[in-house]
């Protein structure tokens, strides 16, 4: 990892077209600016991960899960259209 | 055009029901094509499944189905809003991710999984949470 001090309204950039400035400080928390090209996506790293981690949950599905839950889905859809 | 899927097998489609995801799916970067499956089994659940990796299939739910004014916070003309869905053995256990749902636009067939600003909204998400006035029925 490498490691850079940046005060307030400096910036780093990284490769073409990167930028990260440091926008204000403020009680430990930092407020960061970025820019980026269109197809770089930016996330932040926590979200980044649990996201990733329940796509790939969702995509290790086995079948009688999936007939189970369409069941009580369409359980609960007949029963909700019978009380209107 | 077809594509042999582990889940469903081989798939014919048209070269226009493909949704190209320039950014793949988050943590599933290296897929960039695929075609939304209906499989009359599964109803309401339908599947984004991917043309470049045989094993890649995710089931995609309407999320007012679950959360009725969801959509109201970002529906955009045209487009389409699915939430992917992490169903359990156990149904009291599968989850919806409201926080980052899958948009497809209907004229472009671009695809993008985004992630909502709004952190109020879950990652998992009880699929069988309900609104009050349904609760009755039950």
């Amino acid at each position: 990892m490498l490691v850079l001090s940046r005060k307030t309204g400096e910036s780093i950039t990284i490769g073409k077209g990167i930028t990260v400035k440091v926008l204000s400080i403020h009680e430990g928390q930092i407020k960061i600016g970025i820019e980026a090209p269109k197809e770089i996506t930016v996330h932040r790293t926590e979200i980044y991960h649990l996201v990733q981690q329940q796509n790939r949950q969702a995509a290790l599905v086995v079948k009688s899960s999936v007939l189970k839950a369409a069941a009580m889905l369409n359980k609960r859809k007949n029963s909700s259209e019978k009380s209107v | 055009m077809n594509f042999k899927n582990r889940r469903f097998g081989k798939l014919d489609f048209e070269g226009k029901h493909v949704i190209t995801f320039s950014q793949g799916l988050i943590g599933f970067e290296e897929s960039r094509k695929f075609l939304i499956v209906d499989d009359e089994d599964s109803q309401p659940f339908r599947w984004l499944v991917s043309l470049e990796d045989p094993e890649m299939s995710f089931p995609l739910l309407d999320p007012e189905l679950v959360v009725p004014d969801y959509n109201i916070l970002q529906r955009e003309e045209k487009k389409s809003t699915f939430v992917v869905a992490t169903l359990r053995e156990r149904v009291e256990e599968s989850t919806i991710n409201l926080r980052s749902p899958i948009v497809i636009d209907n004229t472009t067939r671009n695809g993008k999984q985004v992630v909502l600003e709004d952190d109020s909204l879950s990652l998992q998400h009880p699929l069988l949470s309900q609104p009050a006035h349904l609760l009755r029925n039950e």
